[in-house]
C-alpha cells in the first residue's frame, strides 16, 4: 500500500508522471518475489494450495499469509522466514524510481522528508513505512488517508485498491482530487449506497477504457462496449460496493445499496462535497466518483 | 426442454454472472436453465418452470432477492434456493435464512462451491 500511497503524493506534487510511475512500479514489481513462489520452493506448500488460498483472496480481505496460517498450511514461524526472504527481494518505490532514472537520489529523500513531515509521521512510523512490508503499513496510512479523506471515504478508497490489484491490475495508482467542476464521460457506471451512510459512487471512463476494464474483469474477449461488457463492469463496482458493505456490516454499520445504472454520455454536475478518486491503470485511466 | 433433466433458475441482472453460471453448470450435468433479470420476472418464471434450484442475487431491480424468496418459498416451501450476492452482510445473512434460503455464497463464487452444492442436491 506504500507504493500507492507515495506515488499518489509524488504525482500530486507534479514530482513525477503517472506513465514514469507505472513503470516504476513494474520494475519494483518484476523484483518482488511472491510469497507463494516463496512458499512453494521452500517446500511449505503446494502449487495447489498457493492457487487456492489465491482464490479465497478474492473474496476475503486478508493477505496471503495470513489466510495460509489459518488454513494450517504454514506456521507463524514459517511465515516469518517467508516474509523475510520476500523483503530481501523486494525493492522499494523509491529505488525503482531512481534504479529508473524518474528521480534523483536527492530528489527522492527530499520527497521522503516532505513527506513525512506533510503527514506528520513520527520516525518510528517512517521506518515501518520504509520496510513496506509490516501489517502496520496500512494503519498508518489508513490513518492518514482519514486525515485527507475521512474515515468513511478512506476506508472506502483502501478497499478499492485492493479490489483493483485483485480483479483488474497488478498496479494501480490513485490520485485523490476534491471534486471542483462538471464531469462528462462516455460511460458512466454508477451505484447509491444507502442507510445510516448515503455515498453515490460512480465510475467514470472512455469508451477504450470501458471495453479494457470489461474484458479484465470479465475475463472474456470483449472488443465492443456491448450488454456483456456493460454488465462487467457494473458487477465490478457491485462487487467492490458489495465487500464494501460486508465490511461495514462487520464494524456494526448495516448498509443497503441498489441495483448498478449504466449510462453513456452523463454529465454529472458539481455537487459540491464529492471527490474524484482518478485511478491509473497499466490499461488507461478512470474515475471513481464519490459523492 | 426435457421434462426428465433438473431445472435450475438463475436470478441475476448482471448478464455477466449469468454467463458465468451457466458456463460453470455445463460442467456438472445436464440441466434446463432459465434466466430471470430482476426481482419480478425471478417469480414469475418460478412459478412457470418451478425449477429443482435456484441462484438468488440480493441486489436486484423491480424487486430485491430476499422479497423474491419469500414469494417462491409462499409457493414451493421445499425448493432449494442458493443466496448469491456480493452484499454478504449480517443482515442479508439473517433474512435470507430466516425466509428459508438453502445456502448463501458471497460473490465472487468459486466453481468448487457450485460444484459442492451440485452435487449435494442432484
Amino acid at each position: 500500500m506504500f507504493s500507492q500511497y507515495f506515488g499518489n503524493y509524488l504525482l500530486n506534487r507534479g514530482l513525477i508522471r503517472p506513465d514514469q510511475l507505472t513503470d516504476a512500479l513494474e520494475y519494483q514489481r518484476s523484483m518482488r518475489l511472491k510469497l507463494g513462489v516463496i512458499a512453494v520452493n521452500a517446500g511449505y506448500m503446494t502449487p495447489a494450495q498457493v492457487e487456492e488460498i489465491h482464490n479465497m483472496q478474492k473474496k476475503a480481505d486478508k493477505r496471503f499469509g495470513e489466510l495460509a496460517v489459518e488454513k494450517g498450511y504454514i506456521t507463524e514461524q514459517q511465515l516469518e522466514e517467508m516474509l523475510a526472504t520476500q523483503k530481501q527481494g523486494h525493492l522499494m518505490l523509491g529505488q525503482a524510481l531512481v534504479d529508473r532514472g524518474h528521480l534523483t537520489i536527492e530528489q527522492l529523500q527530499e520527497a521522503l522528508e516532505n513527506y513525512r513531515k506533510e503527514y506528520g509521521m513520527s520516525s518510528r512510523q517512517f521506518n515501518v513505512v520504509g520496510k513496506d512490508d509490516s501489517l502496520q503499513i496500512e494503519q498508518i496510512f489508513r490513518d492518514h488517508g482519514e486525515a485527507l479523506l475521512g474515515k468513511l471515504y478512506s476506508d472506502y478508497v483502501t478497499l478499492l485498491i485492493k479490489n483493483l490489484i485483485r480483479f483488474v491490475d497488478d498496479n494501480p495508482i490513485v490520485e485523490i482530487n476534491q471534486f471542483r467542476s462538471d464531469i462528462t464521460a462516455q460511460w458512466f457506471v454508477s451505484q447509491e449506497i444507502y442507510g445510516k451512510i448515503n455515498m453515490f459512487t460512480a465510475i467514470a471512463c472512455d469508451r477504450d477504457v470501458f471495453v479494457k476494464f470489461a474484458a479484465k474483469f470479465a475475463q472474456e474477449d470483449i472488443t465492443e462496449p456491448d450488454e456483456l461488457a456493460q454488465a462487467s463492469v457494473g458487477e465490478f463496482l457491485n462487487l467492490h460496493n458489495g465487500i464494501f458493505l460486508v465490511n461495514m456490516s462487520n464494524n456494526g454499520v448495516e448498509l443497503e445499496m441498489n441495483p448498478q445504472q449504466v449510462e453513456q454520455n452523463r454529465t454529472l454536475a458539481n455537487p459540491g462535497k464529492a471527490y474524484v478518486v482518478t485511478c491509473h491503470m497499466t490499461w488507461g485511466r478512470f474515475d471513481m466518483i464519490l459523492v | 426442454m426435457s421434462s426428465n433433466r433438473p431445472t435450475i433458475l438463475i436470478c441475476d441482472d448482471s448478464l455477466l454472472v449469468r454467463k458465468k453460471m451457466k458456463d460453470c453448470l455445463k460442467e456438472y450435468g445436464d440441466f434446463n436453465i432459465v434466466e430471470a433479470s430482476t426481482g419480478q420476472s425471478s417469480i414469475e418464471l418460478f412459478k412457470q418452470y418451478e425449477p429443482d434450484l435456484v441462484f438468488l442475487d440480493i441486489v436486484m431491480p423491480d424487486k430485491n432477492g430476499i422479497e423474491a424468496l419469500k414469494e417462491m418459498m409462499a409457493v414451493k416451501k421445499d425448493v432449494k434456493v442458493i443466496m448469491l450476492s456480493s452484499s454478504g452482510t449480517k443482515s442479508h445473512l439473517k433474512a435470507a435464512m430466516d425466509a428459508g434460503a438453502h445456502d448463501f455464497i458471497q460473490k465472487p463464487w468459486e466453481k468448487s462451491q457450485i460444484e459442492h452444492i451440485i452435487r449435494n442436491i442432484f
